[in-house]
């Protein structure tokens, strides 16, 4: 008899014993190998957030009740189209303790030509704009030209194809790396393009309010404040010298999403703990039960001339391999389920989720099959100890 | 008497998931205009292939010749893999319905499928040598 193989062929014996105890450390790698991979999606998606945001105060049409459809726009991709005029960004740049101010024009197309679904186009000047052509410069070296679109990673568009937008055909020249925010489901352009693109909805009988000439047409301006300059009092002098125009602080935006992220993270991380003592303890139980059930198989192992620690080692392997399975079999549900449902996810929780890299994720497998094989372990200790001090003489007297 | 096969019962389950739920929750969204995208059709060849494969797990239990029928259905869950995005489009928005839901669904009940009939082929030409 190879005692190295015993474990092995013990659980493999024992097919529907096994079988329970991998079904529960499975659930357990499970539930902590989805969760952490979803809070660290939610901290990294906010950290991506921060970058993207890029500005102190962003200006927004009064009209608009604009600070509600801006964050949905930022976080869930929702459309959004409002409008004020050019020279709010003149009165802008004239306000004492402003560094730079960039406008962008948003326009929300009826429906794409693939499917019914609207896309967001914003329209920025990539010679000022500070936000987002950043961004854009990772994936396009050269500024965006005429009818040229750059598109966010949740828009299935291939480079070179042409995609029509309020039947213009635009190129695209470029798709963005994801952000995990709503800005992966948005095309850019620069404000030439753009101005067309207005004509062409006002062509198709979309009007835009404010003014007739949509060369003058801007939606939200983005601020830098000077360094050392008080964030506050620069908010309330735009408010007060830009008519028309609410300022709104991207830290105010920012913490309110941190505070969501937080309540998420919290309900996860309870979740985790509550299915873990729960596991642990059902872990126990089932080998405290066992120990009942296998005194007369170590009882007699003893009498063959095993030692109480061979004994203990051999419990401690089972347990071991059962909770390595179980591991296994978790992380391989937990990937299936976490990652091809990213956006739904995302979607679902309507906060800015970008999945980690996958070194990132590579730690958190390898970090959840060491922890699960440690509690089957450390769940089977007292047992193994009991097991292992078996009297044989006096055990199979009793079962006799 | 012949034996119980837990897997067939496993991808009968896992096949009629896929064509109930192509036609239902995993399903791609309705236009708003009453109109048919492709993803409408990728939905519907899904329904064919989760029935085909209901019907081979079916005859799975049933049929002395297991190994064969676990064999035939991993060209059908192969098929069940590819349609969505790849032979048939899907809406050019990832967060589409078709695109968040039905895809990622469909690729892990055909994955699911697709592992258990080549476990299924294996265990079944082993114990028939």
């Amino acid at each position: 008899m190879d005692r190295r193989s015993l474990p092995l062929k013990n659980l493999l014996r024992r097919s529907a014993r096994t079988a329970a105890l991998v079904l529960l450390t499975a659930f357990l790698a499970f539930s902590v190998f989805g969760g952490s991979v979803v809070v660290a999606s939610l901290q990294r998606g906010l950290g991506s957030l921060e970058s993207r945001l890029g500005a102190d105060i962003i200006l927004l049409p009064s009209s608009a009740q604009s600070k509600v459809s801006f964050e949905k726009l930022f976080l869930q991709g929702t459309t959004g189209a409002y409008y004020m005029d050019r020279a709010a960004l003149d009165r802008a740049l004239e306000c004492e303790g402003v560094e730079a101010a960039a406008a962008q024009t948003f326009l929300a197309t009826l429906k794409a030509d693939c499917c019914s679904t609207k896309i967001q186009v914003i329209g920025m000047d990539p010679e000022t704009d500070f936000t987002v052509q950043p961004w854009i410069a990772q994936s396009y070296g050269t500024p965006l030209g005429e009818m040229d679109v750059a598109v966010g990673s949740k828009v299935e568009a291939a480079i070179g194809e042409s995609i029509r937008i309020y039947d213009e055909n635009c190129k695209v020249v470029a798709r963005l790396a994801p952000t995990g925010t709503g800005l992966d489901t948005a095309v850019y352009c620069n404000m030439e393009t753009m101005r067309l693109l207005l004509k062409a909805a006002e062509n198709k009988g979309v009007s835009h309010p404010i003014t007739s000439d949509s060369d003058d047409l801007i939606s939200a301006i983005y601020v830098k404040v000077q360094d050392g300059a008080d964030i506050d009092k620069v908010n309330s002098r735009l408010t007060g010298h830009v008519r028309g125009a609410t300022a709104v602080r991207t830290r105010s935006m920012l913490t309110q999403v941190s505070d969501s992220l937080a309540a998420v993270s919290r309900t996860v991380t309870a979740l985790i703990a509550a299915v873990w003592a729960l596991s642990f303890v059902i872990l126990l139980i089932a080998f405290a039960m066992m120990a009942g059930e296998r005194r007369r198989e170590f009882a007699v192992l003893r009498l063959i001339g095993m030692s109480r620690r061979m004994l203990s080692h051999m419990m401690l392997a089972e347990s071991a391999l059962a909770s390595l399975a179980g591991g296994v079999a978790g992380l391989a549900l937990g990937a299936a389920l976490v990652f091809p449902f990213t956006t739904l996810i995302e979607t679902s929780l309507a906060l800015p989720y970008l999945t980690p890299s996958a070194g990132t994720i590579a730690l958190f497998a390898c970090g959840t099959l060491a922890v699960t094989v440690l509690v089957g372990a450390a769940a089977s200790a007292w047992t193994a100890w009991r097991l292992s001090r078996v009297d044989p003489g006096t055990t199979l007297r009793e079962g006799a | 008497m012949k034996r119980f096969s837990i897997l067939s019962c496993v991808i009968l389950l896992l096949a009629a998931a896929l064509a109930v739920g192509s036609a239902t929750f995993l399903g791609p969204c309705v236009h708003e205009d009453g109109s048919f995208g492709s993803c409408h059709w990728a939905g519907q060849a899904l329904l064919g292939v989760g029935c085909a494969l209901a019907l081979q797990a079916l005859l799975a239990m049933a049929s002395r010749h297991r190994a064969g029928m676990f064999l035939g259905m991993i060209p059908t869950a192969l098929l069940g893999l590819f349609l969505p995005g790849t032979l048939v489009a899907l809406c050019r928005m990832d967060t589409m319905r078709c695109r968040a839901v039905m895809r990622p669904a469909s690729a892990v009940l055909c994955g699911a499928i697709l592992l258990l009939a080549l476990a299924g082929a294996l265990i079944e030409s082993r114990k028939g040598k």
